[in-house]
């Protein structure tokens, strides 16, 4: 017989909070909320409140002093979790400041429990602690103290089987408060401020008996409350091959839709595979990428496309907006400067869903290192191979689009070093060519398939791009000044 | 700045005041009704705002309407609050009786069209709903905004 006891999980109703905590809110836990003002923590804790109470089950939730009562009544009411009919009826508030500026923690202990034993609520707020900490500086003589109240309060409120949240600003690490090591839970909210973006991120420090997502997350407050995005997991790689990241030579092409580049590409794109299209500006990588997810909707396989480019009006870009239009193409365009990848991935991979796509195109890596946050820009890479990992994991084929300025010195592919992390790599460069410039392109990689390695010339036409034949009577095209090969009896061959 | 709400509260608590003053009341007997009202808002309210947070209110309330009702100028430091409200119901009791039936229902819709200021009329009419009766109607419209 199993004894074992088995702790319920509450849904907090903060989306992005339950996978971070890792299935739910323990029942009965004793949990706090810190971080600096501004934050988010009133905030959060009564998105959780209102979320979770019910007349059965209802909620208190202690006021001190701090943000007076009547501010956070009006503030938080913009919030559109805030029911006015739970107010009184399962969610009750009760201000102790009195209490608190007797200086007085017996009192404080005798309000909170003669309140908690008329009402048997289910969950309890206390905000904020941190006006508690403050006048425990002052205490009354004879009152007990602060530690000793704050176990007593966790005592009183585990015992009277509550799920409770102190709400405070009290992380300090050369003082550590003895409320963390009661409490059972500790989150922890911040916000940074770099240069014109503010950032607000949160972690679970602690959260006792589950397995928490570790590391720093993003959240938005918005009018509908907060909304977390979970950092990205990469799981550690089994070993088994699995659908998505082995390599199989039965595995399906998807066809580029751009005539010969399938050719190049040694049959067309593995299915799953991430692609990098890297080449310098005008040089047709977003012409190659609309014509990519055009292709999979003649072929019934949905496209998703983030965008952080702005485009210019041509008859190929009217196509993928008649697509976007009539939701063929799912369409993720932003101009924000605050996102984090996280953010970026949470709702590309809600859209993937929601479309069911297998083709994914991000258009470009250069516009999306802009968007994003300048505090993550440090881990621009790092964050890419996470969400190249989970497009991967999702069996979706990305194709990423890369600004690359032409070096003629060099063979770079990507200036994040992301060339290493997809499974094809095309790059595009301009030659000059009898005092034109011309456009090539190659297939530099394929992983585990055979490829063209040939150069290709092409141009883009109102039709989208045509490939020419292979640039045989000239060398040095990287260098970007290729000569005529000695032999040669024609120019470069292969424009139609 | 009158709204239809403003009326909606003024008809409540007039309707409260002369239910608790009485058919035939006399200056304090309005007095005695006008605090008693107050007091019953007052316990509503603190425990949810604060005791301070009620007593700024009303301080508030009491500035504005006395400007127009010259009885309830409360001349002097009154010290605590029970001072205060002595002053007051003395000057009420000592008015006309209609004067302090105006002066004591303006006193009350004053402080709840600030209470509702702040925190909205929804919330207002659900957290004062012991000490007022709100006619249905009105509430119906309410939970549709």
């Amino acid at each position: 017989m199993n004894t074992k006891v088995t702790i319920r999980r509450l849904n907090t109703g903060v989306p992005g909070l339950d996978q971070i905590l890792g299935g739910g809110l323990p029942e009965f836990s004793f949990n706090l909320i810190v971080g600096k003002p501004g934050t988010g923590k009133t905030t959060m804790a009564h998105q959780i409140m209102f979320a979770l109470a019910t007349r059965e089950r209802p909620a208190l939730f202690f006021t001190v002093l701090g943000e007076p009562p009547l501010k956070m009544l009006r503030y938080q009411q913009q919030f559109s979790f805030f029911d006015l009919d739970k107010v009184n009826a399962s969610i009750r508030y009760v201000n102790l400041s009195d209490e608190v500026a007797m200086h007085n923690f017996d009192q404080v202990l005798a309000r909170i429990t003669q309140e908690v034993e008329a009402l048997s609520p289910a969950l309890v707020f206390v905000d904020s602690f941190r006006s508690v900490m403050l006048e425990s500086q002052h205490p009354r003589k004879g009152s007990i103290k602060l530690q000793q109240f704050i176990q007593q309060l966790g005592i009183l409120l585990s015992g009277w089987q509550a799920t409770t949240f102190l709400i405070g600003e009290y992380l300090s690490e050369r003082n550590p408060n003895p409320v963390l090591t009661v409490a059972d839970g500790l989150l922890s909210l911040e916000q940074s401020v770099y240069r014109n973006s503010m950032v607000r991120q949160m972690q679970v420090i602690k959260m006792r008996g589950q397995a928490t997502r570790p590391g720093m997350h993003t959240f938005r407050i918005t009018s509908a409350g907060i909304e977390i995005f979970p950092a990205a997991v990469v799981h550690v790689d089994s070993g088994e091959t699995t659908a998505a990241t082995g390599v199989s030579q039965n595995r399906a092409r998807l066809t580029m839709g751009i005539p010969r580049l399938d050719e190049m590409l040694g049959g067309g794109l593995p299915s799953g595979y991430s692609l990098l299209v890297a080449g310098p500006s005008g040089s047709g990588k977003t012409i190659l990428a609309t014509k990519f997810l055009s292709e999979g909707v003649r072929c019934g396989e949905p496209g998703v496309i983030v965008a952080f480019e702005q485009v210019p009006s041509r008859s190929w870009i009217r196509t993928l907006d008649d697509l976007i239009r009539k939701e063929q193409i799912g369409l993720i365009n932003t101009r924000s400067l605050d996102l984090s990848i996280d953010e970026i991935v949470h709702n590309l991979t809600n859209l993937i869903h929601r479309m069911k796509a297998t083709r994914v195109v991000i258009d470009s890596l250069s516009g999306f290192e802009l968007a994003v946050a300048p505090t993550f820009r440090e881990d621009f890479r790092e964050s890419l191979f996470r969400m190249v990992t989970v497009l991967s994991g999702l069996g979706v084929t990305v194709l990423m689009t890369s600004e690359l300025e032409d070096r003629y010195i060099d063979l770079r592919f990507s200036p994040y070093g992301s060339a290493f992390l997809t499974d094809a790599i095309i790059v595009q460069r301009y030659i000059e060519v009898d005092s034109r410039l011309k456009r090539v392109m190659a297939v530099v990689k394929v992983r585990a398939s055979n490829h063209s390695n040939e150069i290709r010339q092409f141009e883009i036409t109102d039709e989208g791009i045509e490939i020419g034949d292979p640039v045989l009577d000239y060398e040095g095209l990287l260098g970007g000044r290729p000569t005529r090969m000695v032999d040669a009896d024609t120019v470069v061959r292969g424009k139609p | 700045m009158p709204t239809l709400k403003s009326d909606f509260y003024s008809e409540a608590i007039r309707r409260v005041l002369i239910s608790r003053a009485g058919t035939a009341p006399d200056a304090g007997m309005v007095a005695e009704a006008t605090l008693n009202i107050w007091r019953q808002m007052a316990a509503w309210l603190a425990p949810i705002i604060g005791i301070r947070g009620v007593e700024v209110l009303f301080s508030r309330a009491l500035q504005l309407t006395s400007r127009a009702f010259p009885c309830l100028v409360i001349t002097g430091d009154q010290g605590d609050s029970a001072a205060l409200l002595a002053s007051l119901k003395a000057n009420l009791a000592a008015s006309a009786t209609n004067d302090a039936m105006e002066a004591g229902h303006a006193l009350l819709v004053t402080f709840t069209e600030l209470l509702s200021t702040l925190i909205g009329e929804s919330l207002t009419s659900r957290l004062l709903s012991p000490v007022l009766t709100f006619p249905s109607p009105i509430s119906e419209q309410e939970t549709e905004l």
